[in-house]
């Protein structure tokens, strides 16, 4: 039995270096970035749009689409290469790893060029030299002036942004709580959860300017000018690219493009922004993330399904060496995939297998919940197998059917009867679990929520609209299932 | 004298250390009905499905006219399984399928007979156990008889050659014993090839052609029904005749 897991855990340790490598190989080769970018003639830019005004989501003409000073940054780059530009949006946290693993060919997104980050991407030259406000609620302004007002207090801060470990570094005394989204700190600060949310000052002025409740004051935090601006990044070694992109960049400093034409541009979304944020405004991003949300799970359900039938049949697999080695890689696969979460795992199959072949992200979150969820019917299917009574197969196979004929034609038949409610709550799971892949930028329920809560700055209606959504479908769905259970009973 | 359709060569079978059937060497020739009776836990289900190696005999051979089951391949075997039909003491009937189409689903899936032809002999099959108005039953509505001879009925889609009984009349009410055993011995008087795991004397009386009693894992006496309940040669055989109600 030792012996078994030290053979398992050598396997995926060599899956991982494998994967590690290949990365690095693809670093070592000689630099055609440009030319690359150039030969497919779109240029992909990844951004968080929780930021405002410097990236954020608006709905321009029907439409929702990022907008915001970054975007304009990318825009100019991209024509600057003869390119189209491509936004695509994902969580801050997964930005650089989409840049590393070739998600996307650039970062634009309030990002400052740390040295940590130095060391993983190369950053272009700074386009904007901002500075570090904190909200604060208006009631408290008398009792706030800067960061050191909030000793025995709660400061919020985007996770993985600069504010955060600069709050954690130049604080004493306070708690530094980290949140993913921009809006959900809004959200912990009107509900006093939070006493103040550091972030950068355009972005703190346009919540100020959005929100009444809302007020700003300086942070005071001590910063070298590395941790104010803000750059562009590109994968590390593309100095081709960067070069050309330096030279966009050069000239919207020598303009003063982001102050003159851009900060305003994004000041006008934000107006048009607030001026209707019922949530029945939002209908259409509502219905793509359901739509989105129910492709997702179905395609999940079927091949998951596929899979975990060819599992639960590897699991029973008796025989030869060869029946054996299938039933220990089935059961490794299962005590394995149900060991780990499955967020890592979305994560794993979006970047780690990102490394080797480029999957869309919508197919790397199916791929992913399809392997998930194949693992745990597989469970439920070999289950019900074991319940079926030993007679049927004994019947079948005095009747000369095969074992294969007996397993398809009798036994899974009355499995699949058995495990119906087992597999309906699988299914009414997915359909839950299926928001994991927001983290990854599918544009399902929870990430069109997202969206909607930075764009409208309110935070809880578009929950509460998700959460009635979401319960329309597995209702609906737990309906359905219970007619086809109606019509497999019969004794 | 007529090539044995069945010939069983020191046929042992263990259940890791217990041992259940000890060194058995006997034949059926075509058209017999054989009898096993004898007490309970005495291996009788075990050597009869040894013959159609539901079990797999632990040494010695079974031979089906001619053929070594214990050495073909896996395909072979289920080929000679069609010709070896078998009813169950829990009928085994497959519960999500009606009537027919549990009669016609093994001549359809493994003799690849098509859909208008299957049913058509599964009527037929009906009619001879009395059950055709039940077709479109399905198994949990049946009784116990009922179902039993939708059993046989099943059995003999496959057109076999022998038909193995164990013990079909045991779970039954009493009052349903009578039509599955006058469905058997129909068959019987059809020349039906028959081996047959009973309590039923009555039956292995009038029906048998020869008795085997077997107790504690061997073939004890093999004998004509006449002379096995009238003059049994063992004492094992006194013994067990003596304890039944006759």
């Amino acid at each position: 039995m030792k012996k078994k897991w030290v053979l398992f855990f050598a396997l995926v340790i060599a899956l991982f270096t494998g994967a590690t490598m290949t990365g690095t190989t693809a670093h070592a080769a000689s630099d055609d970035s440009l030319a690359q970018v150039q030969k497919k003639g779109t240029l992909v830019m990844g951004t968080s749009p929780d930021y405002p005004p410097y990236e954020f989501q608006a709905t321009v003409h029907g439409k929702t689409k990022v907008v915001g000073m970054d975007v304009a940054v990318g825009e100019k780059i991209a024509k600057d290469l003869g390119v189209k530009l491509e936004v695509k949006s994902m969580s801050f946290d997964s930005l650089l790893v989409a840049l590393q693993t070739g998600k996307v060919d650039m970062v634009i997104s309030g990002m400052n060029p740390t040295p940590a980050r130095k060391k993983n991407v190369d950053f272009t030259h700074t386009y904007y030299q901002g500075g570090y406000s904190i909200v604060i609620n208006k009631a408290d302004k008398g009792i706030y002036k800067n960061k050191d007002s909030f000793k025995g207090k709660t400061i919020g801060a985007q996770t993985g942004s600069t504010m955060y470990n600069e709050s954690k570094k130049q604080t004493t005394d306070t708690t530094v709580k980290g949140m993913t989204s921009v809006s959900d700190l809004i959200l912990g600060l009107q509900s006093h959860k939070l006493q103040g949310v550091a972030m950068e000052k355009p972005s703190a002025e346009a919540y100020v300017s959005n929100n009444k409740e809302l007020a700003s004051i300086p942070s005071d935090f001590d910063l070298s000018a590395s941790d104010t601006s803000a750059s562009v990044a590109f994968k590390k070694g593309s100095t081709s690219l960067v070069a050309a992109a330096n030279k966009s960049v050069d000239q919207i400093k020598k303009q003063n493009l982001v102050n003159k034409d851009y900060l305003p541009a994004a000041g006008k979304y934000l107006k048009t922004n607030t001026v209707n944020t019922s949530m029945l405004h939002y209908w259409k991003a509502f219905l793509k993330g359901v739509e989105y949300t129910l492709i997702i799970t179905v395609c999940s359900v079927f091949f998951g399904f596929i899979l975990g039938v060819l599992l639960a049949l590897a699991r029973m697999a008796q025989g030869g060496p060869l029946m054996t080695g299938l039933r220990w890689l089935a059961t490794a696969y299962v005590e394995f995939i149900r060991g780990t979460p499955m967020m890592v795992q979305v994560m794993f199959v979006y970047f780690g297998l990102g490394l080797v072949v480029n999957l869309p992200a919508l197919m790397s979150g199916i791929i992913a919940i399809s392997l998930n969820s194949g693992a745990y019917v597989a469970e439920y299917i070999r289950g019900g197998i074991n319940s079926v009574d030993k007679g049927q197969t004994e019947a079948a196979r005095s009747l000369g059917m095969s074992r294969g004929y007996t397993m398809r034609y009798v036994v899974l038949p009355q499995a699949l009867k058995n495990i119906w409610p087992s597999l309906g709550n699988e299914f009414i799971t997915l359909i839950k679990d299926s928001s994991i892949v927001s983290i990854i930028g599918v544009s399902e329920l929870i990430f069109q929520s997202n969206i909607v809560r930075s764009d409208t700055y309110r935070g809880v209606a578009p929950i509460a609209v998700i959460m009635v959504l979401y319960f329309i479908l597995t209702f609906t769905a737990s309906r359905i299932l219970n007619f086809f259970e109606r019509r497999m009973q019969h004794d | 004298m007529t090539k044995p359709i069945i010939e069983v060569k020191n046929l042992a079978k263990n259940f890791g250390d217990n041992v259940v059937l000890k060194n058995i060497t006997e034949q059926v020739n075509p058209g017999q009905v054989i009898v096993v009776i004898g007490p309970s836990g005495g291996g009788k289900s075990t050597f009869l499905r040894c013959l159609n190696l539901l079990e797999t005999p632990t040494s010695g051979e079974v031979d089906f006219n001619g053929e070594n089951l214990t050495t073909l391949d896996p395909k072979r075997v289920n080929e000679l399984r069609e010709q070896m039909g078998m009813v169950f003491q829990n009928f085994n009937l497959f519960p999500n399928m009606t009537v027919l189409e549990n009669i016609k689903l093994a001549p359809m899936k493994v003799k690849g007979i098509d859909d208008t032809t299957a049913p058509k002999r599964a009527h037929e099959l009906l009619k001879q156990v009395n059950l055709d108005d039940h077709a479109d039953a399905f198994p949990g509505s049946l009784s116990g008889g009922q179902a039993q001879r939708v059993a046989i009925a099943r059995a003999l889609a496959m057109d076999p050659k022998v038909m193995l009984f164990d013990e079909p009349t045991s779970a039954l009410d009493p009052e349903m014993v009578g039509e599955v055993l006058n469905v058997m011995k129909e068959l019987a008087n059809q020349g039906m090839t028959m081996v047959v795991v009973t309590h039923e004397m009555g039956f292995a009386k009038s029906v048998a052609d020869r008795v085997w009693f077997m107790a504690d894992g061997f073939i004890q006496e093999n004998n004509t029904p006449e002379s096995f309940f009238s003059d049994p040669q063992t004492e094992r055989a006194q013994d067990f005749l003596s304890k039944i109600l006759m």
